[in-house]
């Protein structure tokens, strides 16, 4: 990572991070600091990368759609495999048999447990672990070595400082633990879908995997090993994440933003998901990670259909020309509600390849989705929290989930996990916090792994359930239509994630994905609206003991890794002749020099 | 052998064309499942005999009771 010092100004001291490691793509961070009084005044978000799935998918052939855009990303490409055979099964009028539709939970499930497992614990914990904060925050270390880990039973570590010495990168005993996990996951994951992270039987209609008890029970024997990292994961996590509240006042400021959350649900039931738009409000609200928006801490709506018809592709600090005068694919929903020619139906994609211009002008890739929300008129800029925070937020809320091993109470999530090798039964439950920042972005990341395990032993009961009967089908087989629309719904592992299809003649006429990256990473819309990472930085305390001399802005890079930020998805890239604009290689996961 | 010792025919698909081809059937088109040796259509379900997994005398690996699941091997 380069960091650098562009030029001071009476108070302020400019600082880019660009590229900022440990996640993939070329996300930009310039920041004007206040050293004075010890505050980011000014930030800006930016991504010189350009892909271009919605330019270069036209044309295609729609039920490759799955595997086209499995590669817009190397570590969820299987979310957008799962997105675009959603949006697919609507176009085609089919819906998943349930034994296809248990299995394709199954598979999401194990990548939640491995993508957020890698992401948390060989990732994020980087930042906070005893190498790190050693560099940052001395004084804080020497607190965590005499402060016992309440749950230090369960987790094996006697003080704070222990757990953060876990974490440290490629030595760490819990690093290197959540580096065998994640084979394990992806082990699982392939059971289900073939390959990890292109599935190779994930289809529209279902799967292709041969369901047989073995393969059930092969999954299941993987679950349960995991079982007893994933339950002293989360109190390693509190633990830590209790301990920076206690030890530094007013940390709850870093990375605090407005309570703008979206959630588009995950986990279809398939006794209730017929893939029909016409019934898109009752089934979406029957799926096992509730849909729903949360501003200033309600919950606004868990109506995909008023979800949907919200969504604003906004420009203004964008490198592309407005698609005003283009085609308008689908004007009315089949509701028979206007859609908005903002909407991702209705977008054309036209880059304007420009110099970056960061004080005027446009200075990113990645547009600026909104919702619109029709009470107030405003365009919001919704985040996901890094996904877990505005998944659970939403599922607490609604008091729609009931299952055995997991229950939304209105005001949190009870999770329960049953004996597993080493550790006994456990409750979890994670409970609606004050705040969205960067301290409760991290820790539902660890409360969605229990989430995703809990709801994982559900969905291999119901799968077995059905095997039991002799049902083997998997896959449901369809005609393709020659004009259709179709949009799928989903989280990705960081976030909302959608695809939006239209075709005429048997091809795809126009295709947007929206995946949680371009939310999270949008630059300032057309209404000056900055984007949840700027909008989080902004103002964001500096809590490090370092000066501006070897300032390493370990609050920032908190902050901006706390969405679990992702670029390859927040951007379009067009290769027009063939050239390949800039090449980039994906910054590893290392102490670097954060 | 040499790669234009093999005689290919015209192309049917160019790079940036769909890469299905008109004509050739695809695994979930309708009709496929009908076809599927091993598996037969009962009410809602899709259940599967020994045939799915074995052309050798499959009658005779059916399970010994009517009402047990028939599954493939893993």
């Amino acid at each position: 990572m380069q960091t650098t010092e562009r030029g001071k100004q009476p108070n302020l001291v400019e600082m880019a991070w660009d590229p900022v490691t440990r996640i993939i793509g070329n996300l930009g961070i310039y920041t004007k600091i206040d050293f004075e009084n010890r505050e980011v005044a000014e930030c800006k978000s930016t991504s010189s990368i350009f892909r271009g799935y919605s330019v270069f998918m036209k044309g295609k052939d729609p039920r490759d759609a799955g595997f086209i855009t499995s590669r817009i990303c190397g570590i969820c490409g299987d979310n957008h495999t799962t997105c675009a055979n959603y949006a697919q099964n609507m176009a085609f009028g089919i819906e998943n048999p349930p034994l296809g539709e248990w299995m394709i939970n199954l598979g999401e499930a194990a990548e939640y447990m491995f993508d957020h497992s890698i992401f948390q614990d060989n990732m994020v914990f980087v930042d906070f672990c005893e190498r790190m904060v050693a560099e940052t925050n001395p004084k804080l270390l020497a607190r965590a070595q005499s402060t016992p880990a309440p749950h230090a039973k369960v987790h094996g570590f006697d003080t704070i400082a222990d757990i953060m010495r876990s974490y440290d990168p490629f030595t760490g005993k819990t690093y290197l633990e959540a580096l065998q996990m994640t084979r394990l996951t992806r082990e699982m994951f392939c059971l289900m879908e073939g390959r990890h992270v292109h599935p190779s039987t994930v289809y529209p209609g279902g799967v292709g995997t041969v369901a047989s008890p073995q393969v059930f029970t092969d999954y299941l024997s993987r679950l349960v090993r995991y079982l007893d990292f994933a339950k002293k994961v989360v109190r390693m996590n509190d633990d830590v994440f209790d301990f920076f509240y206690e030890a530094l006042p007013g940390y709850e400021k870093v990375g605090q933003r407005r309570i703008l959350l979206g959630c588009w649900g995950a986990f279809q039931d398939p006794d209730h998901c017929d893939y029909r738009y016409e019934n898109m409000t009752s089934w979406g609200r029957k799926m096992f990670v509730t849909p729903g928006i949360v501003i200033d801490g309600e919950l606004v709506t868990t109506d995909l259909v008023e979800i949907n018809l919200g969504m604003r592709i906004l420009l203004g600090s964008s490198y592309y020309d407005d698609w005003e005068d283009e085609e308008v694919f689908v004007a009315r929903d089949p509701l028979g509600n206007p859609v908005h020619r903002r909407h991702p139906w209705n977008q054309t994609t036209i880059p304007r390849p420009q110099k970056r211009n960061l004080e005027k002008g446009p200075y990113s890739w990645v547009m600026s989705p909104r919702w619109y929300h029709e009470k107030t008129g405003e365009h919001l800029a919704l985040d996901t929290g890094g996904g877990p925070l505005a998944r659970l937020w939403v599922t607490a809320l609604a008091g729609m989930v009931k299952t055995p091993f997991v229950r939304s109470t209105g005001n949190g999530v009870q999770i329960t996990l049953p004996q597993s090798g080493t550790l006994g039964e456990m409750e979890f439950e994670w409970k609606v916090p004050k705040w969205s920042n960067t301290i409760e972005r991290n820790r539902a990341r660890a409360y969605f792994i229990v989430y995703s395990a809990a709801m994982a032993l559900y969905f291999v009961e119901k799968a077995m359930d059905r095997l039991r009967t002799g049902d083997v089908r998997t896959y449901q087989e369809f005609d393709l239509p020659d004009e259709a629309i179709g949009c799928g719904f989903h989280e990705a592992v960081r976030g909302v994630l959608s695809h939006h299809m239209v075709i005429k003649d048997r091809k795809i006429a126009n295709y947007h994905p929206y995946p949680p990256t371009p939310w999270n990473a949008s630059p300032r819309d057309a209404f000056g609206t900055p984007g949840p990472y700027e909008d989080a930085v902004q103002g964001c305390p500096i809590f490090e003991e370092n000066g501006p001399e070897n300032f390493k802005g370990i609050d920032i890079m908190r902050t901006v890794r706390s969405f679990d930020p992702c670029l390859p998805c927040g951007v379009h890239m067009y290769l027009g002749e063939g050239k390949v604009l800039r090449e980039v290689h994906s910054p590893m996961a290392g102490l670097g020099g954060a | 052998m040499k790669k234009n010792d093999i005689e290919t025919g015209r192309a049917q698909a160019r790079v940036v064309w769909p890469a299905h081809v008109p004509g050739v059937a695809q695994g979930g088109s309708r009709g496929k499942l009908a076809k599927s040796v091993g598996l037969y259509v009962e009410g809602d379900k899709v259940k599967g005999t020994a045939r799915r997994s074995t052309g050798i005398r499959p009658h005779d690996r059916d399970p010994i009771d009517p009402r047990s699941p028939n599954f493939s091997p893993p």
